[in-house]
C-alpha cells in the first residue's frame, strides 16, 4: 500500500476530509479522542439493552494485538461481541503496550455472525523508541467457531481461525534475515468457563495451538535464516471472574526463534480485565515479551479499550 | 495391672473418645441449604418468573402454560438439583421444551435472568455459580429436540 498512513486515522477513516481546517487543526489525536468518547457515551447511555447479544457478559472476551476475540496476547475459543444465534455484534478496540524500548499500538474491529464466524481487521504499530522508526502491521484475521459453548458444553468451545499478516515496509525484517513480509498464522483455539472452580469463582481455561512462521508476531516478518518452516506453538491463558464484571488472570504466549541475529523469547502477561457493560470494558495488563530485536528484558504496561454493539 | 495404669488406660480412652466426639467432620450444607432451603428457592423462582414474565422475547413460550404448574415444577426441579430432599416427576428436559424454536439466544437470556436473580436475592457466588453450572448443563437436554 502506497498511501500516506501516517494520514490514517487508527480506525481507518480517511483523514482527507482533514482538510477542512478546523479537523486539521484537531489533528490526528484530537480526532481519534473526539471518536472515542462519542463511542463511548453512546455505548454507556444511550445504547438500550436491546443492541447487546445475549450471551452472558465477558463470554466474548476482549480484543487480542491481532484483533480475534481473545485475552491480550492469544486468541480464545469464543468469538467477539456477545452475538448469538440470530444475532450480529461488532466490536472496536484500541490498546496500547509501552515497553521498555518499544511502544505498540493496536487498532481492531471485528464482526460477529451469529457466534459463528469472526471476521476481523487489526492494524498494529511499534514504535522503536530505542532502535529508531516505526514498523506496520495489517492483519485480516478469521475465525469459526467449530462446536461447543463456553459456558454450556462439557468440553466447552473450540474454533479455528487464521490471521493473514502483512507488514507495511519489509525493509527491516528482511534486512534482520526474514525470509518474507507476510505470512498466514493457522490456530486452534478453546475455552471453557469452570463454575464454581475457586472460592466460589468461576474460572476461565483457554488453550491456543497456532502454526505460524511470525517473528515477534509478524512485526519482523516471517520464517528466517534459521528456521524457515513452519512452527507448532502453544498458548494458554486461565482468568478468574472475581465477579461477573472483572476477570484476572495470567497469559503465555510461546513463540518460534526462526533468526539468527537476536534471540526471541515467549511472551507472557498478567491481566485485569472489566467489563462495565456489555458495550465496554477495559484491560489492563503487566507484560513480559522477554527480548525483541537484540534488547533484552522488554517488559510494561498494557491498556486496552474495547466497544460493543 | 495396677490402678494407676487402669486409671491411665481409661484417662487415655476418655481423651480419644471424647476427641472423636468434639471433633465430627462438620456436615457441609448442601446446595440447597445454602439458597436458603425452601423459603430460600421459592423466593428464588418467585423473582424469576416475574423476570421472565417482564421479557417480551421470553414471556411468549409460556403463553399456554400453567404458570402455578411451572413454578411448582421448576422449585422441585431446582431441589433436585442443588442436593435437596425432592425428586423433580416433570417431564423430561428435552420432551418439555420439544419443538418450541428455543433458540441459544432464549437460553442465554434466561441464564441471564437466573444470574441476576440470584444475585439480587443474596445468593453468595459460591452457590450461585454453582447452581448455574449445574443449570447450565440442562443446555444439551433442553436443546436436543428444538
Amino acid at each position: 500500500m502506497t498511501h500516506p498512513s501516517r494520514l490514517t486515522s487508527p480506525l481507518f477513516i480517511p483523514l482527507s476530509m482533514g482538510k477542512i481546517g478546523l479537523w486539521k487543526a484537531m489533528g490526528k489525536i484530537g480526532l481519534w479522542m473526539a471518536l472515542w468518547i462519542g463511542l463511548l457515551l453512546w455505548a454507556t447511555i444511550a445504547a438500550s439493552p436491546a443492541w447487546a447479544g445475549s450471551r452472558l457478559l465477558g463470554t466474548g472476551g476482549v480484543t487480542q494485538i491481532e484483533g480475534a476475540a481473545g485475552g491480550g496476547l492469544s486468541p480464545w475459543g469464543v468469538l467477539a461481541g456477545t452475538a448469538s444465534e440470530g444475532e450480529w455484534a461488532i466490536t472496536a478496540s484500541r490498546s496500547e503496550a509501552r515497553l521498555d524500548d518499544y511502544r505498540l499500538t493496536a487498532s481492531g474491529v471485528a464482526l460477529n455472525w451469529q457466534d459463528r464466524l469472526e471476521v476481523s481487521f487489526a492494524r498494529q504499530r511499534l514504535g522503536l523508541d530505542t532502535l529508531g522508526g516505526e514498523l506496520q502491521q495489517d492483519i485480516h484475521g478469521l475465525k469459526l467457531r467449530l462446536l461447543g459453548d463456553v459456558l454450556y458444553h462439557p468440553w466447552g468451545v473450540w474454533s479455528l481461525g487464521v490471521q493473514h499478516k502483512r507488514l507495511d515496509d519489509g525493509s527491516l525484517a528482511r534486512a534482520v534475515g526474514a525470509e518474507s513480509t507476510q505470512g498466514n498464522d493457522i490456530y486452534l483455539s478453546g475455552s471453557k468457563l469452570l463454575f464454581d472452580a475457586v472460592a466460589g469463582r468461576n474460572l476461565l481455561v483457554n488453550l491456543t495451538l497456532r502454526s505460524t512462521r511470525a517473528n515477534q508476531g509478524g512485526l519482523l516478518g516471517f520464517g528466517g535464516d534459521r528456521e524457515s518452516s513452519r512452527s507448532l506453538v502453544a498458548e494458554g491463558s486461565v482468568g478468574l471472574f472475581l465477579t461477573p464484571n472483572w476477570v484476572v488472570g495470567v497469559e503465555y504466549r510461546q513463540k518460534p526463534d526462526n533468526l539468527d541475529f537476536a534471540r526471541e523469547d515467549d511472551w507472557q502477561d498478567l491481566y485485569s480485565a472489566y467489563f462495565f457493560n456489555k458495550h465496554v470494558s477495559l484491560t489492563g495488563a503487566w507484560l513480559d515479551l522477554g527480548s525483541i530485536a537484540g534488547l533484552d528484558q522488554q517488559r510494561g504496561g498494557y491498556l486496552s479499550l474495547q466497544v460493543a454493539f | 495391672m495396677s490402678l494407676v495404669h487402669r486409671l491411665i488406660v481409661i484417662a487415655l480412652l476418655a481423651l480419644l473418645l471424647s476427641g472423636c466426639m468434639q471433633r465430627p467432620t462438620p456436615p457441609t450444607p448442601t446446595l440447597y441449604a445454602q439458597l436458603g432451603g425452601e423459603a430460600g428457592v421459592a423466593a428464588i423462582v418467585e423473582d424469576f418468573t416475574y423476570r421472565l414474565a417482564g421479557d417480551d422475547e421470553v414471556v411468549v413460550f409460556f403463553a399456554n402454560s400453567n404458570i402455578d404448574r411451572f413454578v411448582a415444577s421448576l422449585e422441585e426441579q431446582i431441589c433436585h438439583l442443588s442436593d435437596g430432599p425432592c425428586v423433580y416427576s416433570g417431564p423430561p428436559m428435552d420432551r418439555a421444551h420439544q419443538h418450541m424454536g428455543i433458540t441459544d439466544a432464549h437460553f442465554n437470556a434466561l441464564v441471564e435472568h437466573m444470574q441476576q436473580t440470584l444475585i439480587d436475592q443474596g445468593v453468595p457466588p459460591g452457590p450461585r455459580n454453582r447452581l448455574l453450572g449445574r443449570l447450565a448443563r440442562l443446555h444439551a437436554d433442553i436443546m436436543s429436540l428444538q
